[in-house]
């Protein structure tokens, strides 16, 4: 009981030590890279709260949303397409998975040459890039759904719609989520890159700016809002999934005890 | 043989399909636009493959892929057997861990170019980065995972510390150090292309980078084929290479090719 104890006080105390000594390590600090944490924060506050926040933490978090939400739907739907007719997959399996093995930052220079630099371009690349792993993932999570599962179904003469949306759906839900959080991930990615290709609105190309200006305190507050960013995202995305997926990771308890 | 052969044509006709649309595209009602027809990309890319210079950049890219995720592999493995051996090293860690690994290694890269300037230790140091608290955590749960009635029975038998490590610990940890080798070997390959395109670091993203700012459209289109191809394959042999070393241990053992 005691060691538990003190293993969730190490647990809780680390980061903030961690913290506390970047703090005091830094005060002094007249290194150029690693300027005082009281700086970066102080900048912090200044640039990203008041001043650039409708214009440039919005825009990347309003960029990163609907281009998100807008692959998983694209994702989920395709990926149910492609499961469920063969001559589909036959005809889309190759095309899917070269388009999957090109790295997703490099999707953007050909956006930004087929469309210019605008926030539709950082849409579009947002979008793209991030519904490969969940279409993947689709597409996966149904073709090793259950046969038995699919017998029953048709047994029961459950009608399309029905078995879409009662059997195929939760079956594979799963995989799509695990799919659609790598998804999250590729969308954070290249929100970050298309706004530091040549853009000059976002937090990415603020933060980009401030380093090719040598100004490392807004760079600093910049590396920060993005890694809280990255850290939210998933947090809120691990909220979500343990709530709609509760009875799978239950039943997975289950089985293992 | 009939129905085997079938899904296979009609790959090939989504494939010829796919590029058929492409060329109509470039070729009809985007002519004279920034989309190159495919047949002037497929050009380029036979230029390319006669070019010494892309097979430095290639070369270049294969080199830094590697050498990130093979320091990755070696810091992370170490590093991960040490927390996991030591329970209040594991809890403490965990929440740092925990913060980190959702970030990814591109919001970094305005420093590390601050620091390193636009060469191949930036675009390196940024692959391990990237790279290596995945494998750090993934070795800390194999760690943890191993079975205890087995440590036991190891301790009971008189092996040192050392013995034990070797032989069940480490076994043990093997699938999960093989699975998070699998996921960043590609990783390692898409930190080293954003290196080069976001951060000047020399191979195929600096290429990439150089044509679009040059509106060289068919030599990117090019470019960004061969990174398709690349990609491919670095997740095939990550695979394959898996399930090679691996091949001895029980969760690989029960799969059979269908």
């Amino acid at each position: 009981m005691n060691r538990k104890l003190t293993n969730w006080a190490l647990g809780v105390g680390t980061p903030f030590l961690l913290v506390a000594a970047w703090w005091m390590f830094s005060e002094n600090s007249t290194n150029t890279f690693f300027p005082p944490l009281g700086m970066i924060l102080e900048r912090f506050q200044a640039l990203w709260l008041f001043e650039h926040f409708e214009s440039d933490v919005m825009l990347s978090l309003r960029n990163l949303v609907v281009g998100y939400a807008l692959a998983t739907v694209i994702g989920v739907g395709l990926g149910f397409v492609t499961a469920l007719m063969p001559v589909a997959r036959w005809a889309l399996d190759p095309l899917i998975h070269f388009l999957r093995g090109i790295p997703p930052v490099a999707l953007v220079p050909i956006f930004i040459s087929l469309i210019g630099f605008g926030i539709e371009m950082r849409l579009v690349s947002i979008t793209l890039a991030a519904m490969f792993p969940t279409l993947i993932a689709t597409v996966d999570g149904i073709r090793s759904v259950d046969s038995t599962l699919k017998d029953v179904s048709s047994v029961y003469r459950l009608t399309r719609a029905e078995k879409l949306a009662q059997v195929y759906l939760p079956a594979a839900g799963p995989q799509i989520a695990s799919g659609m959080q790598v998804s999250l991930q590729v969308a954070f990615v290249v929100m970050i890159a298309s706004e530091m290709l040549g853009s000059s609105q976002g937090i990415g190309a603020m933060t980009l700016l401030a380093q090719q200006s040598f100004m490392t305190s807004d760079m600093w507050a910049g590396i920060l809002l993005l890694g809280v960013i990255g850290f939210g995202a998933n947090l809120v995305f691990e909220v979500i999934k343990n709530k709609v997926l509760a009875w799978y990771v239950g039943s997975k308890r289950l089985a293992r005890s | 043989m009939n129905k085997n052969l079938r899904p296979l044509l009609v790959s090939a006709g989504g494939m010829l399909a796919a590029l058929a649309l492409w060329q109509v595209t470039a070729t009809g009602p985007m002519a004279g636009g920034p989309l190159p027809s495919a047949a002037a990309t497929f050009v380029q890319l036979a230029g390319l493959v006669a070019n010494e210079a892309f097979w430095a950049a290639l070369a270049e890219t294969l080199v830094i892929s590697l050498a990130g995720l093979t320091s990755a592999a070696v810091v992370g493995v170490v590093t991960g057997v040490l927390i996991g051996s030591f329970e209040p090293v594991r809890y403490a860690t965990l929440a740092v861990l925990e913060f980190l690994k959702p970030i990814p290694p591109i919001v970094i890269l305005p420093l590390v170019v601050l620091i390193f300037g636009p060469t191949t230790q930036m675009s390196w140091f940024l692959v391990f980065f990237g790279c290596v608290l995945p494998i750090i955590m993934q070795t800390v749960s194999g760690v943890h995972d191993a079975d205890p009635v087995t440590l036991d029975t190891a301790r009971s038998y008189g092996l040192g510390r050392t013995e034990i490590l070797a032989r069940v610990t480490l076994p043990s940890a093997m699938p999960f150090i093989g699975t998070a080798m699998r996921v960043a070997a590609p990783a390692a390959l898409v930190i080293t292309v954003v290196a080069g395109l976001l951060g000047g670091g020399p191979g195929l993203g600096l290429s990439i980078y150089q044509a679009q700012a040059a509106g060289d459209y068919p030599v990117l289109y090019a470019y960004v084929v061969v990174l398709g191809v690349l990609g491919l394959s670095f997740q095939g042999a990550s695979r394959l290479a898996e399930r090679r070393l691996l091949h001895w241990h029980a969760s690989y053992r029960e799969v059979l090719p269908a």
